[in-house]
């Protein structure tokens, strides 16, 4: 990856910021010349990903600018309690996105009281402090917010359903606030094509459904200003179904005496209901950020049509937590670091393959209003968040285990 | 030579001592910023918490039942920058920030944002629930002072 095209990621969106202008005019006059008014917000990312040792989220090892997202959206109140609101994206990360808009989010939303609003439509899940915001670079320091918690590769199951949602703020006077959410619908996926691969992988998904997602958050506004703690709850169902690749026959050994036959190619479907959880603490005053989240996530596999090749087992329960901190130093200026963890099972926190440590550093420039460049960088120890199938389907033993993750990515906003 | 060192020292003094009674009495005498509302509005007092909760949307209504129309100075104003630290708990920039989550998630938008201290006025003069704050010592005729507990 030469300099002139890193330099080429930083200058894309000066382009954009040419027609980017003010989502409207303040309306001076009187109460009602608000109503009806359409606010117009919109965003461009272009990044740059660079990797030692293993590729990660794209073909990285070379650079690969498969790191783009662009977001354009539309509110309006028609009336004082009443708003409508869409937001058009596309996105290219890797093998997944291929610059398809979609909308991301659209909705109808009645506040009653503060205390008690209705959303319906397709709504962000909020999962953990951020994940209804992980889309929105210029929202945070990180380029990657931790991925053990947020991981962007599960960005179509995770970030929106459609369907309700419950809202309210409630005053506790001296006792600070809550803030809760509940929803409840379905979730539409559209897979990634499968990535080209020499050694062809044992199983490949090939259909998924989420006839159903729950859940809710519930967040306490202490009355140390700032200070925010919380816990989110999420349970839903998978529908699904894989390809298992032929398989020869294997004669008897010590370990297996009666061998196993050899199996053709076959799609075998199942069941997958997964809860997931994360408890939460952030600290936001001034110019300082501080923020923690611990989580597990629970997952099974029932009703397997071929309980010989996919057995109905509880899987492992995955553990996952970061802590982050970041400072503003000047208006231009936000440095942070943040450390997260990933253990796909809590049984086994070491060992080649089964754990992914991330300690990562990013300056984020504040270039204007509108404009932002943030330098990433993360040291990672194990491969436990890596994609087999970016690395020609290899085992976690026989990726690097120790290796670099760079980022440059700039963002346009208005 | 001592004589023209004590001078200067005088001189130093002088003017460090005018500089700190120029620069404190003003201060002294008006707050950073003032919060204002349409003079028909019958609140006359709020707490802190409110203002905040009500400038980054999370209450909507005054105690009367009224929508709250907040108003935001541009990011680089004085006012602007003090009323977010002191009321807000955190810097324009930070609050920028918030906006941006609640912008692309598609949960609100903030305040609109005018240019000049005039134009808070009569944005809050025009609207019956707005609530905007204009600097210390600014004349902001048709609105009313609100009192910051």
């Amino acid at each position: 990856m030469s300099i002139r095209g890193a330099l080429l990621v930083a200058a894309l969106p000066g382009v954009f910021l040419s027609w980017a202008t003010p989502a409207t005019a303040v309306p001076l006059g009187g109460d009602d010349d608000e109503s009806g008014v359409v606010e117009a917000h919109g965003f461009i990312s272009q990044g740059l990903i660079k990797t030692t040792g293993n590729n990660y989220l794209a073909k990285s090892k070379e650079g690969s600018f498969d790191f783009t997202e662009v977001g354009i959206n539309f509110t309006t109140h028609p009336t004082e309690r009443l708003r409508l609101g869409v937001q058009l994206f596309a996105n290219k990360l890797g093998a997944t996105g291929d610059f398809n808009a979609k909308a991301d989010w659209f909705y109808l939303d009645y506040r009653w009281r503060d205390w008690f609003g209705i959303r319906a439509g397709r709504v962000k899940l909020p999962f953990g402090l951020y994940n209804d915001t992980s889309d929105i670079d210029a929202a945070r320091v990180p380029v990657l917010l931790p991925q053990s918690v947020y991981p962007i590769n599960n960005r179509n199951y995770l970030l929106a359903q459609t369907g309700v949602e419950l809202y309210g703020y409630v005053n506790l006077r001296a006792a600070g606030a809550l803030d809760y959410r509940l929803y409840g619908g379905t979730i539409s996926i559209a897979l990634p094509p499968p990535t080209p691969s020499v050694t062809p992988p044992p199983r490949q998904t090939t259909e998924l459904r989420i006839p159903f997602v729950l859940g809710g958050r519930l967040l306490w506004d202490t009355p140390l200003q700032g200070l925010r703690l919380g816990g989110s709850l999420q349970v839903l169902r998978i529908d699904f179904a894989q390809l298992f690749a032929m398989t020869v026959a294997m004669p008897p050994t010590e370990t297996m005496p009666e061998g196993t036959p050899a199996k053709p190619a076959a799609v075998i479907t199942g069941i997958a209901p997964v809860v997931l959880w994360v408890a939460s603490l952030e600290y936001a005053a001034h110019d300082w950020l501080l923020a923690a989240e611990y989580s597990r996530w629970y997952l099974k596999v029932t009703d397997s049509s071929d309980p010989t090749r996919l057995s109905n087992a509880t899987l492992p329960t995955s553990e996952r937590a970061y802590a982050m901190t970041a400072y503003r130093v000047r208006r231009w200026f936000q440095p942070g670091v943040h450390y997260a963890f990933f253990f796909p099972d809590v049984n086994k926190r070491s060992g080649p393959g089964v754990v992914q440590h991330d300690f990562a550093g990013t300056l984020r420039f504040d270039i204007n209003d509108h404009w932002l460049v943030k330098l990433e960088g993360h040291y990672m120890h194990g491969v436990a968040g890596v994609s087999p199938a970016l690395n020609n389907n290899l085992s976690g033993n026989a990726l690097a285990q120790d290796w670099v993750v760079l980022f440059l990515k700039t963002t346009a906003y208005f | 030579m001592r004589r023209i060192v004590s001078i200067l020292v005088f001189a130093v003094a002088l003017t460090v001592t005018g500089a700190f009674f120029i620069s404190a009495r003003p201060h002294a005498a008006q707050p950073a910023f003032q919060l204002i509302v349409n003079e028909k509005n019958p609140v006359t007092s709020v707490e802190r918490k409110f203002v905040e909760e009500a400038f980054l949307k999370k209450v909507s209504r005054w105690s009367t039942g009224n929508l709250i129309r907040p108003v935001d100075l541009s990011p680089g104003s004085a006012a602007r920058s003090q009323f977010s630290q002191d009321i807000l708990g955190r810097s324009v920039a930070a609050v920028k920030s918030y906006w941006q989550q609640l912008i692309f998630s598609g949960r609100d938008v903030p305040p609109p944002e005018v240019d000049t201290e005039e134009q808070v006025v009569r944005y809050v003069v025009n609207h019956g629930g707005a609530v905007g704050y204009v600097s210390g010592g600014a004349v902001a005729n048709g609105t009313k002072i609100l009192t910051v507990r």
